[in-house]
């Protein structure tokens, strides 16, 4: 057993061309013509884009003018784009650990013996497979005054806790994040499946076997083995959670007032309600830069502290 | 060497490959688009109501086919400003009177995107009212086909069983509205979730508290000698809280979305609903044997002084590079035709700008018909307003006086800031 698992750690450079080993790697041009594509649709595009950044165009009139920085220093002055900043931020942060952490419990509970696992990885991955959109309607139903939740606390002779789930502007933002947590728990449940089912289980056996407690055979064993798990993670709910738009805008619209606007619902809404693309445009080059800056220094954190646990 | 050398070229003729495939797709799409003068494209707002008029103009126009999408006001908005600024837009296309939407007739037709209809033969019947918003720099742009007025809609056999009679002055209205709660059934339905619903109350007040007193407060506010939070606007605003202070909406109008105050209206969970007159059919779709009555909601307590809210709806405009501009002209003459006008506005359940189209009006709308032949209507608020985020500042900032985010006369000096930046 312990020979198989050399095998599958180094096999994989044993088994490389002798060519490939001493350039380091397969040669860059593979990447070319996806590159080139890249650049056509994607990069091209985006940065001829940033340039309205600096425009005053409204979206439709072929005449417009090179304002320089006004966009920005308008954006400083905006009570509603701070706030959105605000939002967007603790709506990142507080998806990234709510979801991830759900997530794992739920990869510790199905990746054990039960029966039943099978089933259960089926159902709590099924809300991910749905569009943000319908689940988003599904909730703003089930969360408005009339909605099963408040029918439900009413049957359960809990009418003091019923609320306008979505119309408080207290409570709206942590719905949102109630419904995104509520969708992609599975998702990340499935990454964290995926990395404790690649530790050995002789590993758990001879830890078991020495009598460690089940606190200390996670802390020890499966975190550190998990690291990459837990990085993919958390990239990807912080970045999720920062461009965050169809969730909030198909549940409250940004509201109540603006309660619950988020960057990208701001962005939507000056260009296409307000026509401000200029100033639009503007805000997604923050937007960009926000997520540049915080999943960059997320990697480099997440990668000492993966180095630091192999 | 050899290899990586073939790769490269390889690599490289995919690329022009790709750049190839996609140039020659958009030429192919402008040889071919349909400039065959027997395919209308079409985009419009108005479900439910456009499909009619189609067929009876493919009827009309045999061999004629209209391409047509509706969808939701916001979500067109975005769409149509997209397709003009690429030249993609369809050849007809549902355009708003006035100014202060990004779908509005002066919003478009500045940059040039609109074919000037001022020599179709309906366009010197309209109306004075609706030619202001119809024109822009005294051409006009817009075949608006309907008028909606908006007012307190009640289910009248919800109003029957609660005993209660429909108020007359701002007095009983606070008294209907403790009476109705008292009696279980909130007096009108409110769906502020959706944040363009939040107008439409305080456009009621603001009719007969606003304009009542003075015609031409739109005239002065544009000229800079009134202001939004230094008039009678304030009192408009006011009043729209007491209302909600009197219990005259039902629980959480924050949490209940346009569709579910349509429910609550239509089978009697209120006993009506503050609205436009394009609710009475959708009340009808959720509750077919109902029948509902339109009112003006009382603002005062001299009902000689009621002035409603009553504009022209969205029409049509005809994209000035149309690829089928005979057939997109044809299409607006039969829209604005005694015939399509009558078909639109008894679907839509809208009254027709021209005289003479024969339109059979709803029995509900009997009140709206008199107050404009009366010429006791008042423009929307916000057709005359220099651009979008004054009543965007307006919409959002209602919605915060409800949660208490803000209060009334805040919003209204946010209107003013936005108001006094210009178009």
């Amino acid at each position: 057993m312990t020979a198989d698992l050399r095998v599958r750690q180094f096999g994989r450079a044993d088994a490389a061309p002798r060519a490939y080993r001493r350039r380091g790697g397969p040669p860059w041009w593979f990447a070319l013509p996806a590159l080139l594509f890249f650049a056509f649709v994607v990069l091209v595009p985006s940065v001829r884009g940033v340039y309205y950044a600096f425009t005053d165009w409204d979206g439709l009139d072929p005449e417009f003018d090179f304002i320089g920085l006004r966009n920005f220093t308008d954006m400083l002055d905006d009570a509603t784009a701070s706030q959105a900043i605000w939002h967007t931020l603790l709506i990142a942060v507080a998806i990234t650990v709510i979801q991830n952490g759900i997530g794992l419990l739920l990869a510790l509970g199905v990746n054990s013996a039960i029966k039943s696992r099978n089933i259960l990885r089926v159902l709590l991955f099924a809300p991910v497979v749905v569009t943000p959109i319908v689940t988003a309607y599904l909730w703003r139903n089930l969360l408005g005054p009339d909605g099963a939740v408040n029918s439900l606390l009413a049957v359960v002779g809990l009418e003091s806790w019923q609320q306008d789930w979505l119309g408080d502007p207290d409570l709206a933002l942590w719905m949102v994040v109630l419904v995104v947590v509520w969708q992609f728990a599975g998702y990340s449940m499935v990454i964290f499946l995926a990395g404790l089912q690649s530790i050995p289980r002789e590993i758990y056996e001879a830890a078991a076997i020495d009598g460690t407690g089940a606190v200390r055979r996670f802390w020890s064993i499966v975190r550190p083995l998990l690291a990459p798990a837990i990085t993919i993670n958390l990239m990807l709910s912080i970045i999720g959670g920062i461009k965050l738009f169809d969730q909030v805008y198909a549940l409250t619209g940004g509201g109540p007032g603006h309660a619950t606007d988020t960057i990208s619902t701001l962005i939507y809404k000056d260009a296409f309600t307000l026509g401000e693309f200029g100033y639009s445009i503007a805000l997604a080059v923050v937007l960009t830069i926000i997520i540049a800056i915080v999943s960059a220094g997320q990697y480099a954190a997440l990668s000492r502290n993966e180095r630091a646990a192999s | 060497m050899k290899t990586r050398r073939f790769a490269v070229v390889v690599s490289a003729l995919t690329a022009l490959t790709l750049a190839a495939a996609c140039s020659s797709g958009t030429n192919a799409r402008s040889g071919s688009d349909g400039a065959d003068g027997k395919t209308l494209t079409l985009a419009s707002v108005d479900q439910g109501s456009i499909e009619d008029v189609i067929k009876a103009f493919e009827a009309a126009n045999p061999g004629v086919k209209v391409n047509f999408t509706t969808s939701g006001a916001d979500q067109y908005q975005a769409q149509i400003r997209t397709q003009l600024a690429s030249g993609t837009a369809p050849d007809v296309m549902t355009v708003w009177p006035g100014n202060g939407n990004p779908g509005a007739t002066y919003v478009l037709a500045k940059p040039g995107y609109l074919l000037d209809l001022s020599d179709q033969p309906w366009a010197a019947k309209l109306p004075e009212a609706f030619k202001t918003v119809a024109q822009y720099e005294g051409k006009t742009y817009n075949a608006v086909f309907g008028l909606n007025g908006i007012g307190a809609v009640y289910n009248d056999e919800a109003l029957a069983r609660s005993g209660l009679k429909a108020p007359t002055t701002w007095t009983e209205l606070l008294a209907f509205c403790r009476d109705a709660k008292g009696k279980g059934t909130p007096a009108y339905a409110l769906g502020i979730q959706d944040n363009w619903v939040t107008q439409l109350v305080l456009y009621a007040l603001a009719a007969t508290v606003v304009f009542g007193p003075d015609r031409d407060f739109n005239t002065k506010l544009a000229s800079g000698q009134a202001t939004f939070a230094g008039s009678a606007w304030t009192q408009a605003m006011a009043r729209y809280q007491e209302m909600e202070k009197a219990g005259c909406f039902q629980k959480n109008p924050l949490g209940t979305s346009y569709e579910a105050s349509q429910t609550l209206a239509a089978t009697g969970k209120t006993l009506g609903i503050v609205q436009g007159n394009w609710i009475i059919s959708l009340l009808k779709q959720k509750n077919p044997n109902g029948t509902f009555t339109m009112t003006a909601l009382p603002a005062t307590d001299d009902p000689a002084t009621f002035l409603m809210p009553a504009a022209a709806g969205a029409g049509y405009g005809v994209n000035a590079k149309a690829k089928n501009r005979d057939l997109a002209l044809k299409f607006v003459t039969y829209v604005m035709s005694p015939a399509g006008m009558k078909l639109f506005n008894e679907k839509q359940g809208s009254l027709p700008t021209l005289p003479g189209a024969g339109t059979t009006v709803d029995p509900g709308l009997k009140e709206l018909t008199t107050f404009v032949e009366g010429n006791r209507t008042v423009p929307f608020m916000d057709q005359l307003w220099p651009n979008a985020k004054v009543q965007q500042s307006m919409l959002s900032g209602l919605q915060e006086v409800f949660s208490n985010q803000a209060t009334g006369d805040e919003v209204l000096k946010d209107m003013d800031t936005e108001y006094q930046k210009g178009e």
